[in-house]
């Protein structure tokens, strides 16, 4: 009696309860940007994408949400714990504290402390957004040059106004699926100033070290939005961006300003380099097209490869020697600065998506089948 | 009626004399019904030798389980997800990259195409033009068939087939590592789709040896054929049930040889012989008429309806010898072992056919039908035994030879029998019952390791050191791929199957279970999304995820393999692969999904279990778990209560059945110590084991009652007890296992634990009647009080 006097008092409060207990008792599986990685002891044999120095600590990245480290040469790794657990393709520290990891769903993830604990700074809404906004104040500008222009070159700025407007619909078409597309690749120059790239031409710039992110797309000549997937700083101060159809673009400003280098390649780039010479560039990508610049991308040379296996990433020991590494487990070493190659096809074939440098000649690689530890040509230790 | 007694009910004991009813029917009666058992042997053998081997898939599993109630709702959808053979050809010497080994191997291929029953557009070989390589170009894909085109068996070409098979992603599949073997992959018709003929699994497997393995194996000696997939097993089980035949021969030989030795009459070993082998054929014939076949549970049947059937009747000779050997003549004789033994024989059997009955609670049919068989045979056995077997003994009569043996061999039996008859001595008795209750202890300690389930690799229907399981661990051992799979079914609405939060939810499962202890791997829908996306995306692993886009979902999974989406796409499985099929593994991974399942089901996706071989295993063990204790619990209580009726005392039940009890307890501490675990085979082992156990306990304490009636003294009852009826209980205990003894042998594995547990069961069994059963007695039995109550019955 109770209840029901208490119910007919507070109507619609007791309906309402009620209805919350008639509900099931099932919910939707959350979405990965609000699922924490799961902690496992898998992720050093799962895929990982992306591996880097933080200070003396490698860090590498990879499907799920997994971000690994290891203080001991990769002997040991301990997982990072992460807010999402969506694929995450690429890692970089500005210093030895402060890293930054991208990946799907647009995500951006910070870390302060070398790589233990994540935070997300930016999701593939708030990208979208921001490539929106920024696609919005350049048809702006380019409406109030069109009122001003000469008669003449109203109909070539028209056109380019009609493909504003092609690739805002896109945006916003792909913002109403949700945060759809990747970011590919990151650089951090230190605790603050920072670059990250991705699909459909997506490049965002930081200066106070993720807390506010600018679209840089309008200052690259990519007009058809083309992947972009790989950023770097080459010794020398200058940083280079590749990506599909045989993009390179260069900037010698820190980023301020790009320029698009003529190609010798029409099909995608996955990696760029330095080959710690100054102003020495090394890029890489399908079916193991390599090609090498010692002049910021004015001229390029050839680098053959035999092996015909598309290359992922690279990277330079102290001692000079330049290993590149990529699909079907393929391992390359060079010793003369990258001129020439030699190349090894690991056993069991398994795609590598990066490769550090340990102490003495050995490699530490990560990709499809997780860590693997090598000797200086990709061979497994006896 | 013109004994009084009879109206009081007769007791056999306190009318010894009297001619019961049924003695006297049967007796008045005797050329009709020999001819009535002579016609309906005809009839009934007419059918007996009709009846089929028969594997049937469904008997075998737990039908009224939730899981397999799910799994075969469902089962049109996975239709042939499971149902494959893979042939691995392998050299011997080299590796698979000669002209000899290619052209095998085109000539195997071939030969498979051909098979009835094979589903030729899913067929997988090097020489399929359905197995190719790709490689991204920058126009975007090239490729072509692993079999270069233009292949002449030169050396440029066999180098052209290298670099296309590393390029094709098919390592690990169809090719093993280390490149000296590969694999012809032949998806079955369930059902011919012309014909609508369901695919004979016998046959089909008997092709597979004469035509691949045999035929090939001889032509290229260089080369091992190795064969699995479940209608390899299922053939190999249909051959093991044939081969066991052989056995029975073995059984009636052996048996008869020592029916000879017992008895020492031609006439005394060839009748129980034959009245046993008539129930036989009458059980047989009855199952054939009811519309059942010989499974490989219920092909073991007759072998224990023979057994029972000579045990009995082995008493009956016993008797007629002893009544014989006072100077009666054959039909007087006969009368009065009929007399002497149609209770007690009745009991036993009846008994027994209740303690095969409590099995028909378990939800499995091959196990109802083995209730079945078993409780008709032991019927029958009861007519052929107690009946016929009289009868025709009632004309020929026991031998000279035979009475004499039973004379002669007296005396000296007679000192053995005195020095056993101190089992009953209050000096021995106490040791008796310290070691039962050492034996009890160790029972208990050691059973406590006993498991549910099947406990070895590979196929547990078959032996670890089978051919079958021998070609599975090459494949396993060769090849990604795992034998024990359990499928979890993913139920959407209809045209959803593929929807980004189906895909997401399924690839959430996964890692759960792959992050679960005993799981390999596992696959799905969302599995082949991601892979296709990446290969989209010109082979780069970072597009290596579940697009949130739908249309790119849709063109990844546009070439799913058949089988992860059903027609009408509401439905796609999860397969996960397990490390084993230990009752553990199998609980910690359902645990997993169920708790998933709770969740997170809800409109868009339904989480089901359970199908594959794990699945189905992970049910059958959740049956048998909750029905061990139940059929215990039945079977003890039966015997116990049949017990009671007859003997109408309450400490001559303890003393028959704690002895059984023992056993029972010792026989789970071997299943634990010799790795048997509690499965579909082994459950009704406990059950048989007890039912007919109990006879040899319900003969002993009949005549120990009967002579201590007569007011001997506990150990002189159990001398006369002895003397008059151990060696045919002894000989009963030898005769059973010889029954059951022979299936250690058999290539099927839960054969030869069944037989290895119930030889165990009948001979302890037998020793604790012997040994333990008097023991007791000198501590339960108060003579003086039976003695008391027996003369105010009168």
């Amino acid at each position: 009696m109770a209840n029901r006097f208490i119910c007919e008092t507070l109507g619609s409060a007791c309906l309402g309860f009620s209805m919350v207990l008639a509900a099931p008792a099932a919910f939707a599986v959350p979405d990965i940007l609000e699922t924490p990685s799961r902690p496992t002891l898998l992720a050093p044999e799962s895929l990982l994408n992306d591996a880097t120095r933080a200070g003396e600590r490698i860090v590498a990245v990879g499907e799920r949400g997994h971000v690994i480290f290891s203080d001991d040469e990769g002997h040991t790794w301990v997982q990072g714990a992460v807010p999402v657990s969506l694929t995450l393709n690429a890692v970089d520290f500005g210093t030895e504290q402060h890293g930054w990891a991208v990946g799907h769903s647009g995500v951006v993830l910070h870390s302060s402390d070398g790589g233990e604990n994540w935070t997300l700074q930016l999701d593939g809404n708030q990208a979208s957004t921001l490539a929106i906004e920024s696609k919005q104040s350049q048809i702006a500008e380019l409406e109030e040059q069109i009122e001003q222009a000469e008669d003449d070159e109203k109909t070539d700025l028209e056109w380019a106004l009609d493909d504003l407007f092609f690739t805002l619909e896109n945006m916003q078409a792909d913002q109403d699926v949700g945060p759809v597309n990747p970011f590919l690749d990151v650089w951090f120059e230190d605790d603050s100033h920072g670059f990250v790239v991705g699909a459909y031409g997506m490049i965002l710039r930081t200066q106070d070290g993720g807390e506010n992110w600018e679209d840089w797309a309008p200052n690259l000549d990519n007009p058809q939005n083309f992947h972009l997937n790989s950023i770097t700083q080459v010794t020398g101060g200058a940083l280079v961006a590749v990506g599909e159809a045989g993009q390179i673009h260069v900037s010698v400003d820190g980023g301020d300003t790009w320029e698009r280098r003529e190609s010798p390649y029409e099909g995608s780039l996955f990696g760029v380099m330095g080959t710690g010479q100054v102003n020495e560039v090394l890029t890489f990508g399908l079916r193991g097209n390599t090609f090498r610049s010692t002049d910021l991308g004015r001229s390029w040379t050839v680098v053959p490869n035999e092996g015909g296996a598309t290359i992922n990433n690279g990277a330079v020991a102290d001692d000079g020697r330049i290993t590149l590494v990529g699909n079907g487990g393929a391992v390359l070493m060079s010793t003369n600065g990258g001129e020439s190659f030699r190349v090894y096809f690991r056993n069991d074939r398994e795609g590598v998506m990066a490769v550090v440098p340990l102490q003495g000649t050995d490699l530490l690689l990560v990709g499809e089948g997780g860590v693997k530890f090598t000797d200086a040509r990709g061979r497994n230790p006896n | 009626m013109s004994n009084p007694m009879h109206d009081r009910g007769e007791h056999y004991l306190t009318t010894p004399k009297a001619e019961p009813f049924l003695e006297r029917l049967i007796f008045n009666n005797r050329a009709p019904i020999l001819v009535a058992f002579f016609i309906l042997t005809l009839f009934l053998g007419y059918n007996a030798v009709k009846i089929q081997p028969d594997a049937s898939f469904e008997r075998m599993i737990p039908l009224e389980h939730p899981y397999i109630v799910n799994m075969l709702e469902h089962r049109d959808d996975l239709e042939n997800l499971g149902n494959f053979v893979r042939i691995a050809v392998a050299v011997e010497e080299g590796d698979i990259f000669t002209a000899e080994y290619m052209e095998t191997l085109q000539q195997i291929t071939d030969e498979v195409f051909y098979l009835n029953g094979v589903d030729r557009s899913g067929l997988k070989s090097l020489w399929t033009s359905n197995v190719r390589w790709v490689e991204v170009t920058e126009q975007g894909f090239q490729g072509g068939t692993v079999i270069p085109d233009g292949y002449d068996g030169s050396r440029e070409s066999l180098e052209q087939l290298r670099q296309n098979i590393l390029r094709s992603n098919e390592v690990g599949r169809l090719i093993s590592d280390n490149f000296r073997s590969t694999i012809v992959y032949a998806p079955l018709y369930e059902k011919n789709p012309e014909t609508g003929e369901a695919l004979d699994y016998g046959e089909f497997s008997r092709q597979l040896e004469e035509k691949i393995r045999d035929k090939y194996g001889a032509e290229n000696p260089n080369v091992n054929i190795h064969i699995v997939g479940f209608a390899k097993k299922v053939g190999d089980l249909i051959e093991g049930i044939a081969s066991i035949a052989w056995f029975a021969g073995i059984t009636i030989l052996l048996t008869t040889l020592l029916l000879f030795w017992y008895s020492r009459c031609i006439a005394g070993t060839l009748v129980p012989v034959f009245t046993s082998i008539i129930a036989v054929f009458w059980q047989l014939g009855t199952l054939k008429l009811l519309g059942y076949g010989l499974d490989p549970y219920s092909v073991l049947v007759p072998f224990l309806v023979f057994a029972i059937g000579i045990s009995h009747g082995v008493q009956i000779v016993n008797a007629m010898a002893v009544e014989a050997g006072k100077g009666f003549d054959a039909i007087t004789s006969a009368r009065l072992a009929f007399r002497a033994l149609y209770i007690p024989g009745m009991l036993a059997l009846i008994s027994d056919a209740f303690g095969f009955l409590t099995l028909v609670f378990i939800e499995i049919d091959v196990i109802r039908d083995l209730a079945i068989a078993a409780g008709l045979g032991v019927a029958f056995v009861i007519i052929t035994n107690l009946v016929l077997h009289v009868l025709i003994m009632s004309y020929i009569g026991i031998s000279k030879g035979g009475v004499r043996h039973v004379q002669n061999h007296g005396e000296k039996q007679d000192r053995k029998w005195r020095v056993m008859s101190y089992f009953s001595h209050p000096g021995v008795a106490p040791i008796s019952l310290l070691i039962a209750v050492i034996g009890l202890g160790l029972g208990l300690y050691y059973k406590q390791d006993l498991k549910v389930g099947d406990l070895d690799e590979g196929a547990p229907e078959l032996r670890p050191d089978s051919r079958y399981n021998k070609d599975n661990s090459f494949i396993i051992n060769n090849y990604s791929t795992s034998a024990d799979v359990l499928v979890v079914m993913v139920k959407t609405q209809e045209e959803q199957c593929t929807q980004y939060n189906v895909l997401r939810a399924m690839d959430r499962l996964q890692w759960e279970l792959q992050n679960t202890p005993g799981v390999q791997s596992s696959a799905s829908l969302a599995d082949v999304s991601k892979m296709v996306t990446k290969a989209l995306n010109e082979g780069s692993w970072k597009w290596y995820e579940i697009s949130r886009n739908q249309t790119i979902i849709n063109a990844s999974i546009r070439e799913a393999p058949a089988g992860l989406i059903n027609t009408t796409c509401d439905l796609t499985p999860v397969l996960v692969f397990l490390e084993d099929h230990k009752a553990e593994t199998l609980q910690t991974v359902v645990d997993r999904v169920e708790e998933f399942a709770d969740n997170f089901n809800n409109d868009e996706h339904t989480f089901l279990l359970a199908a594959g071989n794990a699945g189905i295993e992970a049910a059958t063990n959740e049956v048998i778990a909750n029905a061990k204790d139940i059929m215990l619990l039945l079977v003890y209580s039966v015997v116990s209560l049949l017990c009671f009726l007859t003997f109408r005392s309450i400490r001559a039940v303890a003393c028959i059945v704690i002895p059984l009890g023992l056993t029972s307890i010792l026989c789970e501490a071997i299943m634990a110590v010799s790795g048997i675990g509690i499965k579909v085979a082994t459950l009704p082992v406990i059950a048989l084991g007890v039912g007919i156990g109990v006879d040899y306990g319900i003969y002993i304490y009949s005549k120990l009652e009967k002579f201590l009636l007569e007011g001997k003294t506990l150990q002189d009852a159990y001398y006369e007890t002895l003397r008059s009826t151990g060696k045919a209980v002894i000989f009963t205990g030898v005769t059973l296992g010889l029954g059951v003894v022979t299936w250690i042998f058999s290539p099927i594995k839960f054969q030869a634990d069944m037989g290895f547990l119930l030889f165990f069961m009948f001979l302890w069994n037998m020793v604790g009647a012997i040994w333990l059963l008097p023991a007791l007695a000198r501590f339960l039995l108060r003579p003086d009080k039976m003695l008391a109550k027996a003369r105010a019955a009168k």
